[in-house]
């Protein structure tokens, strides 16, 4: 039987393996310490957990001011409270000073399929991405959360995780190296190469695993770091596959999509078709549906991969 | 904190005309300039950089130092002008304030300029900045405290009052802000275009100790500045009565020298302005 985690309950176990490592690790909660994976580091380190209630503003600045005096503050509400709601604090008081602050966003992507659009959060890679010197980290499986969570606080400077809501399986057997900025070849395959991140990598690799029934053999990268993006591994992919894929719960806009196509038009051009979410407000429902809405399910991800591969 | 003498107010008050003097030569460097709220804090930042913060200028990244938050980043031509002189850096500098890449930008940059502690410009950032400065030091039972300069119009901005509530929280007693209360914004008069007074009001309402004085008499900026908290348990701020351009009469409390594009004209009154203020002064 495929097994599961809860996202949050994996960063909360995580980020107290961290704090344990780090004593300048502080959490700052808006409101947001049992919702957003807090809870256990609140419990083994009470003294570095600050809650300013629904701040979702100032918290950035504290977060930064708390830098500034050597803290590793981490920040962690819902994705759209934590990004798009202070988005000027985070470009200028944690960008544009380059502070060494994490900010992660849960319930990213339509994760939180029942809340509707004032709670989902398609942008949220989009807009931090323009902010220089920003790490993205989009994790796919429990065992990638845990392992981004430990490199980020590794990291010197800033950083923004995006997870989910819904349980994810276990997609990564066994030990790997997980290294910010270099993406991992899931599959093999030589037919096209399925670019995914996050929360549909896993569709994207029960894709795949339809496609081999049929005869094509898909390569499946995992880009879990948005910000700096593996160049080389989507150029490989470019040159030896000569069409890419690409699989995310984003808006297309300035989602991993065209993240891809920026580098692989200038470096080594091939066609690329983007599945993701196009420009409109995603309704509720239950999050499978939503999914299967813009084409994420994994038979629809292979049929597209079909159409691709015959055009 | 020794006693201060008039002989330190003295020279404080011969500091600050100094200051007025680096903040002309900025201006003249590059013929404009955000003058009106340089000026009004001129005297604040004077007392902070030369009488009450505890810096290193030749150590800027000293751990245990003070630090100063301009939240009104506009205000930076006041700032760059009290960090040349304390020696953070060669005056000369100064000349390059507009030019191309320069270290001097409309607002500061703290990995330009030693001694700047964090880039502010947009308004309604600095004061929680500054909100999770103190509570980072008091976490660390460091002895470090931390001076905010605010506008007046820039208490519009709702998160000021998000970082108002947290520091209170918090009881940050080693913060203090100083409301550079000139009155005036870009459009007009603070009380026309938004008004949100009564200040004292306002901040004790937020759970924080408040003073008023006047912004440009040495005494009480000291007075204030080394005797918070000025109640146990809160964060402490300064409501300070000031004057816009404070210092070159033809521009004061006129709204047009928020941003000043300077004349030749005016910038000889200014600096026969500046030499009259020394020669009271002697």
């Amino acid at each position: 039987m495929e097994k599961f985690a809860d996202p949050r309950e994996t960063f909360a176990e995580a980020l107290v393996e961290a704090g344990k490592k780090d004593s300048r690790i502080v959490a700052l909660s808006a409101d947001s310490s049992s919702g957003s994976g807090f809870s256990p580091f609140k419990k083994n380190f009470p003294d570095r957990h600050l809650e300013f209630g629904i701040m979702e503003q100032g918290v950035i600045g504290f977060a930064s001011g708390l830098a500034t005096m050597g803290k590793i503050p981490v920040v962690a509400t819902i994705a759209t409270f934590v990004t798009s709601r202070p988005f000027e604090m985070v470009r200028n008081d944690i960008g544009y000073m380059r502070q060494n602050v994490k900010l992660v966003g849960r319930c990213g992507g339509i994760t939180y399929n029942d809340l509707g659009p004032t709670h989902q959060s398609l942008e949220d890679f989009a807009i931090l991405g323009t902010i220089p010197g920003f790490t993205l980290l989009s994790p796919g499986d429990p065992i990638e959360i845990r392992k981004a969570t430990l490199a980020m606080f590794e990291h010197v400077g800033p950083v923004y995780m995006r997870i989910g809501q819904q349980p994810l399986p276990y997609l990564h057997e066994g030990e790997y190296r997980f290294e910010i900025g270099k993406g991992i070849t899931m599959r093999e395959g030589k037919d096209l190469t399925i670019v995914a991140t996050g929360t549909v990598l896993q569709k994207a690799i029960a894709a795949s695993d339809i496609l081999k029934q049929k005869g094509i053999n898909a390569r499946v990268i995992n880009m879990h770091t948005l910000k700096p993006i593996d160049r080389d591994i989507l150029v490989q992919a470019a040159r030896e596959t000569g069409k890419i894929l690409t699989v995310e719960e984003n808006y297309l806009r300035g989602g991993l999509g065209s993240l891809v196509c920026q580098v692989v038009s200038s470096e080594y051009p091939v066609p690329v078709r983007m599945i993701g979410i196009d420009d409109t407000f995603v309704g509720t429902g239950p999050y499978e549906d939503l999914l299967a809405k813009f084409g994420l399910q994994p038979e629809q991800i292979a049929e597209t991969a079909i159409a691709f591969l015959r055009k | 904190m020794r006693h201060i003498s008039e002989q330190d107010i003295r020279r404080l008050e011969r500091t600050a005309v100094q200051i007025r003097r680096n903040i002309l030569r900025m201006i003249k460097a590059y013929g404009k300039g955000h003058l009106g709220g340089a000026l009004s804090a001129a005297d604040i930042v004077t007392a902070l950089y030369f009488q009450v913060m505890r810096i290193k200028p030749e150590d800027p990244k000293w751990k245990d130092r003070d630090r100063f938050v301009l939240s009104a980043g506009h205000k930076c031509l006041v700032l760059y002008a009290a960090l040349a002189e304390r020696g953070y850096f060669d005056k000369s500098l100064l000349d390059t304030y507009g030019a191309l890449d320069s270290k001097f930008p409309g607002h500061p940059d703290m990995h330009k300029l030693p001694g700047v502690e964090t880039n502010t410009g947009a308004l309604g950032h600095g004061l929680s900045i500054a909100g999770g400065m103190a509570l980072g030091a008091k976490l660390d039972h460091l002895d470090v405290k931390v001076y905010v300069v605010m506008g007046d119009g820039e208490l519009a901005e709702g998160s000021n009052w998000e970082a108002a509530a947290a520091c209170s929280k918090y009881q940050l007693e080693n913060l203090l802000v100083f409301v550079d209360k000139n009155e005036l914004q870009i459009s007009g008069s603070t009380k026309e275009v938004m008004s949100y007074d009564p200040l004292p009001d306002k901040w004790k309402a937020f759970g924080w100790a408040v003073r008023e004085i006047d912004g440009h008499n040495m005494r009480e900026i000291l007075d204030a500045a080394t005797g918070f908290p000025f109640e146990k348990g809160k964060p402490s701020v300064v409501i300070a009565h000031t004057v816009k351009s404070k210092g070159f009469s033809f521009a004061e409390g006129k709204v047009s020298y928020h941003y000043w594009k300077a004349t030749p004209e005016e910038l000889a009154q200014a600096e026969k302005e500046l030499a009259e203020m020394e020669r009271r002064l002697q």
